[in-house]
C-alpha cells in the first residue's frame, strides 16, 4: 500500500474539497431519495397500532400469502439452477469456439438481454396460449387432442424467467471462463488430464465465484420480478411481485404493501450474504 | 528409460500462413536443446506442436519409438514448464505438483509421498499447503518445475520458463534446472529469446528464423563459427563485409571489399574462400593500425570497454566496428586501417 | 487448432441458442399475421399492425415519454456518475470504502421496491409531481451503470498523464475534458447504452410511477395486453426490437460486442 503523503495546505485543501464535491452529490441522491424511502417503507410496517410485527405476523398467517412467497421461492429456485446449468454449458462452449463464430454466438446471447422484459415475456404468450404455437404443434403432432392449458401456469413463468436470465448467465460466465489463463488449462492436459477431467478438475473449480454472481443475479432477479409472472402467471400464480403491485394499486393496502416489500428485501440481501459465504467457502482460492 | 525425439519435415500454418516450414530437429536421448530466436521465429508454435496443442499440416512427430504426430495431447505424457508459470490457482502447492499423478491414478498416499519428495528436491517442503497465489515468482517456477518433473516424462519442455523472473534468479534458476536434468537424464527441448541463457543451458542449439532452423550446433560451434550471416549477426558479429576475390596466387588470395578496398587473404589462415563470399567478425576480430594490409578508414566516436577502446569507423566498405588496444589510443577523426585477425574471423557465404 | 468440443455440447448449445432466438423469431412472424389474433405461422401477409399502431395515440405519447425519459435519466446519471467515478478512482485509498457501495444500491435494492416506496415516500408524501419522481427514478436505476462503467475504464487510466498535461499548464477542469474524458470515452459510451436500455426497458421502477396523465411505452404495453390480445402487440415488440438492433449497430460499430463480456 502506498503510503498517503501529507499534501501541503492548500493543496491538501484542494484534493479535499474536491474529492467530496464530486463524489458526495450521487451519492446523497441515492441516500435521499432512494434509501430514505426505502427505510420509510420499512419504518411504516413497524409502526401499526396492531404491534410491531402485526404486519408480519399476519402475513405469514395467511395461507394465501404464504403460498406467494413459497411459490416465489420455489420459482426462483428453480429458474437459477436451470439459468445455471443451461448458462455454464453455453457459455463453456462460446468460450471454446474461435474468433468469428463466438462474436456470432455472443450476438446471439446479447439481443435478447437488450430486449425488454415484456417483449420477452410477451414472446412466451404467443408460444403457450391456448391457441399458440406450442398446442398448434403439439395438436398436429397428434400427441393431444385439445389445447393444453399451459399459460398461468408455475411451468410457464419458469419458462420464460429462464428464457430471461439464460443471456445474463451466458454473458457473465463467458467473462469468467475467458478469465482463465489458456495456458493453466494446457498445464491441466499436458499433465495428462483428458478434456473431461480438466474440466471437471481444474474449469469448473476457477468458475464457482462466476457461477455463484450469476446465482445471485438470477436468484434476486426472478425473486422480485414483476413483468413475467404478471403476463405468464397472471392472478392464478401470484408471485411476490404481482403481489407487491396487487395490494398498493389494487387494494391500497399501503401496510401490506410495505410488508411484502420488506420481506422481498430481507430475502434479497439474506440470499447474497449466504451466497457470499458459500463463495467464500467454496472459493478455493481465497487465502 | 531416456528416448530421443524426432521431429521430422513438420510444416505448420495459422490460417493460410505459414508459420513453420519443413521443419526437422532431433534431440538426442538425455540431451537439452534450445530453441532460440526472436518472437515470431516458429521456437514457439514449434513446442506447442510437439506438446500437442497444434496440429502440423504435415510431417511426423516421434518420441521414441511412439508416433505422437495425432495422439491428444493429454495422452502424450510430456512435461510441461510454462512461461506464466500456469499453476492451479486453486489447488495447493502440494495438489498442483501431484495433479498429474492424480491423472495417472496413482494412489493417493503414493502420490502425496511422490509430490513430497519432489518438493523437497526443489526446496519447497515448507510450502506444500500453500496455494500458488501465496509464492514469490521464483518460488512459482520451482513449483512448476516440479509438477512437471514429478511425471517421470521421457521429454521435458520449457517455452520461455525464465522470462518473468529477475536478472539474479534467472541465473539461479537455469542452474538448478540445468542440474535437474541433468540428474534425470530427461531429454529436453528449451525454449527462449535470451541468447545468453540458451547458451549456457544447452548441449546443442537451435537458431531459429522466419519458421526456419538456421543453424543447430553446440554453443561453442555457434559463437565461433557461425554457418550463416545471420547466425553471425545474431550471435555479435557486428561486421559483415561482402568481399569479391580479385585474383588468386597459391593459397593467397586477393579479394575486394565495396568501395575498392583491397585484402590479401590466406587460405591457409582463413580456409577455404570461394569467389563471392562475406567477411565476418567481431569487433576484436578486426585490429586497428596505423599502417599496414588493411581496410582504411576514418575512426569515429570511441568508447571505454575496460579491457579495450572501442571505434566507430567509417570506410569506403561502409561502417564498421573495431577495438583497438588500451596502449595506442586513436583519436576521432584520426585515420587508420583495419587488419582483420584470422582466427577470429568467419568466411560466409554470401546472402541471397 | 482449436480444442474440440463434445458433439452432444454442440448439439445441447445449438437448442439453446434456438431457445434464445426462436421466440423472437416467433414474434416477428406474427407481427405479420393477416389476423386478428397472434398465431405462428402467420396467415397471410400484411404490415396492417404496424400501421395501426400509429393509430393508438397511447403508444405514441408513451413512446415519447419513454424516449425523453432514457435521455435525460441517463443524461442525469452520467452528470452525477462520471464525478462520482473520478473521485473513486482517483482518490481511491482517501475515500471510506462503504462509498462505491453506496452507488450501487439501486441495483441492490430490488426494482419494484424502489419503485413502490419512490411513489409512496416521494410522490405522495412529500408531494413531488408523479413526472418528476419517475425521472428520479429512472436515473437512479441506471445510475449503477454509469458509474461502475465509467470506473471500469477509469482503473485503466493513468492518472499521471492527467499530472503531466496540469504540469504543462493546462488547468485541472480544462485538463478533464481533454485528457480524461478522451481516454475514457468507450467506457462513456457503453455506460451510456446500457443506462439508456435499461430505462426504455424498465417496468419496476415505472410501474407505480404512471397513471392516467403520463405512461412509459412497457406499462403501456401492459396495459393494452390486458384489454386485446391481437398481432399490434408483436409489432410494438418487434420496432422495440429494431430498435435494439440499432443500438447493438452502434455498440459494435463503436466499441466491439465482446465488451459486454467483460
Amino acid at each position: 500500500m502506498r503510503p498517503v503523503a501529507p499534501d501541503s495546505l492548500d493543496t491538501g485543501l484542494m484534493r479535499n474539497l474536491q474529492k467530496w464535491n464530486l463524489s458526495l452529490p450521487a451519492a446523497l441522491a441515492v441516500l435521499l431519495l432512494l434509501v430514505v424511502p426505502v427505510a420509510a417503507t420499512f419504518t411504516t410496517t413497524f409502526l401499526q397500532p396492531q404491534g410491531i410485527f402485526a404486519p408480519y405476523l399476519a402475513f405469514f398467517n395467511s395461507g394465501f400469502r404464504r403460498t406467494v412467497l413459497w411459490r416465489t421461492v420455489e420459482v426462483a429456485i428453480i429458474t437459477t439452477i436451470l439459468s445455471l446449468v443451461i448458462g455454464f454449458l453455453t457459455a463453456y462452449v462460446i468460450s471454446k469456439v474461435p474468433g468469428k463464430a463466438k462474436s456470432v454466438m455472443i450476438i446471439a446471447a446479447v439481443f435478447p438481454l437488450l430486449t425488454g422484459v415484456v417483449v420477452r415475456s410477451f414472446a412466451w404468450m404467443i408460444i403457450l396460449g391456448k391457441n399458440g404455437i406450442l398446442n398448434d404443434f403439439l395438436i398436429w403432432t397428434g400427441l393431444i387432442d385439445a389445447p393444453l392449458a399451459m399459460l398461468y401456469t408455475e411451468g410457464a413463468v419458469i419458462v420464460a424467467m429462464v428464457y430471461l436470465f439464460v443471456p445474463l448467465m451466458i454473458l457473465t460466465l463467458v467473462g469468467v471462463l475467458d478469465n482463465i489463463p489458456k495456458d493453466v488449462i494446457e498445464a491441466s492436459i499436458s499433465l495428462g488430464a483428458s478434456p473431461a477431467s480438466t474440466f471437471r478438475q481444474v474449469i469448473l473449480p476457477l468458475s464457482v465465484p462466476g457461477l455463484i454472481v450469476g446465482a445471485v443475479l438470477v436468484f434476486t432477479g426472478s425473486f422480485t420480478s414483476y413483468a413475467t409472472p404478471q403476463l405468464l402467471g397472471g392472478e392464478r400464480q401470484m408471485m411476490m411481485g404481482t403481489f407487491l403491485y396487487q395490494r398498493a394499486m389494487v387494494t391500497f393496502d399501503w401496510v401490506g404493501a410495505s410488508t411484502v416489500a420488506a420481506i422481498m428485501v430481507v430475502v434479497t440481501i439474506a440470499i447474497v450474504l449466504v451466497m457470499g459465504r458459500i463463495a467464500r467457502k467454496l472459493n478455493p482460492m481465497a487465502v | 528409460m531416456t528416448v530421443s525425439l524426432d521431429i521430422d519435415n513438420i510444416a505448420a500454418h495459422y490460417g493460410s500462413t505459414q508459420v513453420l516450414k519443413d521443419l526437422s530437429l532431433s534431440v538426442k536421448a538425455g540431451e537439452l536443446v534450445s530453441l532460440l530466436g526472436s518472437s515470431g521465429c516458429g521456437k514457439t508454435t514449434t513446442l506447442r506442436l510437439v506438446a500437442g496443442f497444434l496440429t502440423p499440416t504435415s510431417g511426423t512427430i516421434r518420441l521414441g519409438d511412439r508416433d505422437l504426430t495425432r495422439l491428444p495431447a493429454h495422452q502424450r505424457d510430456i512435461g510441461l514448464v510454462f512461461q506464466n508459470y500456469a499453476l492451479f490457482p486453486h489447488l495447493s502447492v502440494l495438489d498442483n505438483v501431484a495433479f498429474g499423478l492424480k491423472q495417472r491414478k496413482i494412489e493417493p498416499a503414493e502420490r502425496t509421498r511422490r509430490a513430497k519428495a519432489m518438493l523437497d528436491r526443489v526446496g519447497l517442503s515448507d510450502f506444500a499447503d500453500r496455494l500458488p497465489g501465496a509464492l514469490s515468482g521464483g518460488q512459482k517456477q520451482r513449483v512448476a518445475l516440479a509438477r512437471a518433473l514429478v511425471i517421470e516424462p521421457p521429454l521435458l519442455m520449457f517455452d520461455e520458463p525464465l522470462s518473468n523472473l529477475d536478472a539474479k534468479l534467472r541465473v539461479d534458476m537455469r542452474v538448478e534446472i540445468r542440474k535437474l536434468q541433468r540428474a534425470n537424464g530427461t531429454t529436453s527441448l528449451y525454449v527462449t529469446h535470451d541468447q545468453e541463457e540458451a547458451f549456457s543451458i544447452s548441449d546443442r542449439v537451435a537458431i531459429m528464423n522466419a519458421g526456419r532452423i538456421m543453424q543447430l550446433d553446440a554453443p561453442e560451434v555457434l559463437y565461433q563459427r557461425p554457418a550463416n550471416a545471420f547466425v553471425a549477426r545474431f550471435v555479435g558479429f557486428e561486421n559483415l563485409i561482402p568481399m569479391t576475390v580479385k585474383a588468386r596466387d597459391g593459397a593467397k588470395v586477393s579479394a575486394e571489399a565495396p568501395g575498392g578496398a583491397v585484402l590479401t587473404l590466406s587460405e591457409a589462415e582463413f580456409g577455404p574462400i570461394p569467389d563471392r563470399f562475406v567477411l565476418a567478425t567481431r569487433a576484436d576480430g578486426l585490429s586497428v593500425q596505423h599502417e599496414g594490409a588493411g581496410i582504411p578508414v576514418e575512426l569515429g566516436l570511441r568508447t571505454y570497454l575496460g579491457r579495450a577502446y572501442q571505434y566507430e569507423t567509417r570506410s569506403s566498405a561502409g561502417s564498421l566496428i573495431a577495438n583497438g588496444s588500451l596502449a595506442e589510443p586513436f583519436t576521432t577523426g584520426d585515420r587508420a586501417v583495419l587488419v582483420p585477425k584470422p582466427e577470429q574471423c568467419c568466411i560466409l557465404k554470401p546472402e541471397a | 487448432m482449436t480444442d474440440r468440443i463434445h458433439p452432444l455440447l454442440a448439439v445441447f448449445a445449438g437448442l439453446v441458442f434456438i431457445f434464445l432466438v426462436g421466440p423472437l423469431v416467433i414474434m416477428i412472424g406474427a407481427s405479420l399475421s393477416d389476423t386478428n389474433f397472434l398465431t405462428f405461422p402467420p396467415r397471410g401477409l400484411t404490415l396492417h399492425w404496424f400501421t395501426h399502431i400509429f393509430e393508438v395515440t397511447a403508444f405514441k405519447t408513451t413512446a415519447i415519454t419513454s424516449l425523453q425519459l432514457a435521455f435525460a435519466g441517463t443524461f442525469l446519471s452520467l452528470l452525477f456518475g462520471i464525478p462520482a467515478a473520478y473521485a473513486l478512482n482517483r482518490f481511491r485509498v482517501e475515500l471510506p470504502s462503504w462509498l462505491s457501495t453506496v452507488y450501487v444500491l439501486p441495483i441492490l435494492i430490488p426494482e419494484i421496491v424502489f419503485g413502490f416506496s419512490l411513489m409512496k415516500s416521494v410522490t405522495i408524501d412529500s408531494g413531488f409531481p408523479v413526472g418528476l419522481t419517475l425521472l428520479i427514478g429512472h436515473a437512479l436505476l441506471v445510475l449503477p451503470y454509469s458509474v461502475r462503467v465509467v470506473s471500469a475504464s477509469l482503473a485503466a487510466f493513468d492518472f499521471s498523464i492527467e499530472e503531466a498535461a496540469i504540469s504543462l499548464g493546462s488547468p485541472p477542469l480544462k485538463t478533464f475534458f481533454t485528457i480524461v474524458l478522451p481516454n475514457i470515452r468507450a467506457g462513456v459510451i457503453a455506460a451510456f447504452i446500457l443506462a439508456f436500455i435499461t430505462s426504455i426497458n424498465d417496468v419496476s421502477v415505472s410501474l407505480f410511477l404512471t397513471g392516467p396523465g403520463i405512461s412509459t411505452l412497457p406499462i403501456q404495453i401492459l396495459a393494452y395486453m390486458e384489454q386485446f390480445f391481437d398481432p399490434t402487440m408483436a409489432a410494438v415488440s418487434v420496432l422495440l426490437m429494431l430498435l435494439t438492433v440499432g443500438v447493438m449497430a452502434i455498440v459494435e460499430a463503436t466499441l466491439g460486442l465482446t465488451f459486454l463480456t467483460k
